[in-house]
């Protein structure tokens, strides 16, 4: 046991949080969010990092590393709010590669690796606002019955302004039953874990804003940090954060090295954990800030919107927690 | 990230599943002093195979066993549904404090018969004025030529009735001091032989109707110098050593348990036992999607601690983080077993009625729930205590 990640994923988490802190601080986040314009020259610098290509297979123009080092990026790109067109592109990368046929993979998956091809993925039915999908990219609707890939062109995408302003999303209206797995190969239960683990780097960022500032401002004469009422707050947000942390973890190795009969599982507890803290730890992020979280010049509010979008993304906490439910009972059978 | 035992790990796993399949104690006697006896003989079988002390160094009778040794020991000891050695608080708290403050005669006297369950202990800390607020200890001891002259009361105090030592905090500095800024200085910790003259235990009975813990009234009782542990003047860090193990590995054991009640509750939900499958209600479903997850959590953030403990020398914020999510998991458990298994959950005597009480305690034993966030909030995210 050791629960913890390697030197080597270390250091690509590292790397990762460095590069962002420069190339993605609150003011380039604020320039492009209030220009409703994704960063193209930082999506530009992470293609020729390979960052979209990382967990696609090296045959497909990848690195072929695993979910546990995209979902370390993903979780760095998350705490930057990184304004790139990142995320969508990697899930759908992941569903392809592991849920579609041959022919799809030599199809798609080099233009998503390099990051020259936009991708998105979501579910049938669902009226979430999209990451990355238009009409310009590779829309993935993970079905009941596997994937439908929908190339550029096909019009099934339209394109909102939704309230995370840092990214471009669409509209893709597509019925159809939802998977009661995680898709055929594994690809959709990755891209879930990967984008609670996007959640989760939203969220920490929001919980080290919010303690830096109950520690500063001060009210009655004190900071208001040493008030219990604020402290207990602050600590079930740690609280929400560890919970989902260490469900993504476990999910990303379970993708990675465990048993894949236990994947659909880990993806769905992950996800619900990170969901339902995405929502919290946002919120109380917000109150804890008092009137100045509220304003648009805090930039609190990128990480709040960005936190919204994700928490619904490929299913919110009641709609895995309903899957959750339906794995305990087996599980609970055979050991009672 | 690699969460598999070792090979010498997983071969301990299948040792102690073999013995434990082979030698699990039967059902618990309903008599309270009965069952208490039927844990002391489980805790000498235990030592017979050299389990008893497993986290124990080999210098003190015990295995030696490495953290990650005695997390699977406790995971083992819960799923085979084999209670605690009855005298946890010697084993977990007082024999790991004496190692680190005792003198080479105290260890010598005491360790041996903790292991082999001869003595057993209890712990003397609180007091009816000093739950939370540790630093408001009143029970006073006064030097009388060799000896301590101690007086005072504690509250709480589990397995007193039965205990032959107790780990006693009382004050030696100035009473004054008791509660205010150098509340922590003047106290000391005493080994306590509750045999002494001046020493009585009432019991005390919980909402359950059972006396699990007692009153302690020290009414002039003489405790000898050589009792004193880790100095005079020294009680709040020897105490601190005591604290800081007391949720080591019984974590685990409390997370294996809490997935057995789990799995208990979710068959039963599921439509065995003539529940109708309730868990078909989307309500229901949802709040036993909520348990697994944080149950599946508490065994995550159990071994992520392990890991921060091993490579790093010192935990990291799962400690606190666990006990207070165990606490309220648990609680929130038996509320919904009480809507799943309905009226057997409200008849005195039935197991789930117990535990519906039971587990009232749970978030205020071994700290309570607001201390438990206070120590996150300060310790973890470093915000200014006032």
């Amino acid at each position: 046991m050791r629960f913890e990640l390697s030197e080597d994923q270390q250091e690509i988490q590292r790397t990762a949080r460095e590069l962002l802190a420069e190339r993605s601080s609150f003011t380039q986040v604020r320039a492009a969010g209030e220009a409703r314009r994704e960063d193209d020259a930082l999506w530009a610098e992470l293609r020729d990092l390979g960052w979209p290509g990382i967990a696609v297979d090296e045959a497909h123009g990848g690195s072929g590393l695993g979910v546990i080092e995209l979902a370390a990026i993903a979780e760095e790109l998350g705490r930057a709010v990184a304004p790139v067109p990142f995320l969508g592109t990697a899930l759908a990368g992941l569903v392809v590669q592991h849920d579609a046929s041959d022919g799809d993979r030599e199809r798609w998956l080099p233009g998503l690796a390099s990051g020259e091809l936009r991708g998105a993925v979501t579910l049938p039915g669902d009226a979430v606002p999209v990451p990355g999908a238009s009409d310009e990219g590779l829309v993935v609707v993970a079905g009941a019955d596997g994937p439908q890939l929908h190339a550029p062109g096909s019009g099934v995408a339209v394109a909102v302004d939704a309230i995370d302003p840092t990214r471009g999303h669409g509209r893709v209206t597509v019925a159809g039953a939802a998977p009661r797995d995680g898709g055929p190969g594994g690809g959709l239960d990755r891209a879930t874990i990967v984008v609670a683990a996007e959640l989760v780097g939203v969220l920490q960022r929001a919980l080290e804003a919010t303690v830096d500032y109950v520690k500063d401002r001060k009210q009655f004469g004190v900071p208001v940090g040493s008030f219990q009422a604020v402290k207990h707050e602050a600590a079930q947000m740690l609280r929400d954060v560890e919970v989902a942390k260490v469900l993504v973890a476990n999910a990303a190795w379970v993708a990675d090295a465990g048993d894949q009969a236990k994947l659909s599982e880990a993806a769905a507890l992950a996800k619900a954990a990170a969901s339902a803290a995405g929502r919290r730890v946002s919120a109380q992020a917000i109150q804890l800030h008092g009137g100045i979280g509220f304003t648009w010049e805090a930039d609190l509010h990128w990480l709040f919107k960005r936190a919204q979008i994700d928490a619904v993304l490929l299913g919110g906490a009641g709609h895995h927690r309903q899957r959750i439910a339906r794995y305990a009972v087996p599980r609970a059978a055979a050991a009672v | 990230m690699d969460l598999t035992f070792t090979p010498e790990q997983t071969a301990f796993q299948e040792e102690l599943r073999t013995w434990f399949a082979a030698n699990r104690p039967t059902d618990p006697p309903d008599d309270e002093d009965a069952a208490y006896q039927w844990r002391r003989q489980w805790q000498k079988t235990l030592h017979g195979a050299g389990l008893a002390g497993v986290h124990w160094p080999k210098e003190y009778g015990g295995r030696g066993a490495t953290l990650s040794e005695t997390a699977i020991f406790f995971e083992e000891l819960g799923r085979a549904g084999a209670p605690l050695p009855a005298d946890v608080l010697g084993l977990l708290l007082a024999g790991p404090t004496l190692m680190v403050w005792g003198s080479q005669e105290q260890k010598d006297r005491l360790l041996p018969t903790i292991l082999d369950a001869e003595e057993s202990w209890c712990q003397g800390f609180s007091e009816p004025d000093a739950g939370s607020d540790f630093g408001a200890v009143k029970t006073r001891a006064v030097k009388d030529g060799d000896d301590w002259v101690v007086t005072g009361q504690k509250v709480w105090t589990s397995g007193a009735q039965y205990a032959k030592w107790c780990m006693l905090v009382a004050r030696t500095g100035d009473p004054a001091e008791a509660g205010g800024p150098a509340k922590h200085k003047g106290l000391t910790y005493f080994v306590l032989d509750m045999e002494s003259p001046g020493v009585e235990v009432r019991p005390l009975v919980q909402i359950t109707g059972s006396p699990e813990f007692n009153e302690l009234f020290l009414d002039e009782v003489r405790i000898p110098d050589s009792a004193v542990v880790g100095g005079v003047g020294n009680g709040w860090k020897v105490a601190l050593t005591t604290l800081m193990n007391e949720r080591a590995g019984l974590a685990f054991f409390l997370q294996v348990r809490l997935r057995q009640q789990l799995d208990a509750l979710v068959d039963r939900a599921a439509g065995a036992g003539g529940t109708d499958g309730v868990i078909d209600d989307p309500v229901v479903a949802d709040k036993i999607a909520d348990l697994h997850l944080r149950t599946e959590a508490l065994r995550l953030l159990a071994w992520k601690g392990l890991t921060a403990i091993e490579r790093y020398g010192q935990p990291g914020p799962e400690g606190s983080l666990g006990k207070w999510l165990w606490s309220e998991t648990n609680q929130q458990l038996v509320e919904v077993a009480a809507d799943v298994f309905g009226s057997e959950a409200l008849i005195d005597g039935e197991p789930w009625a117990y535990e519906l009480l039971r587990a009232r305690g749970n978030s205020i034993e071994g700290g309570t729930t607001e201390i438990q966030k206070n120590i996150v909030a300060e310790r973890v995210l470093g915000l200014p205590r006032v």
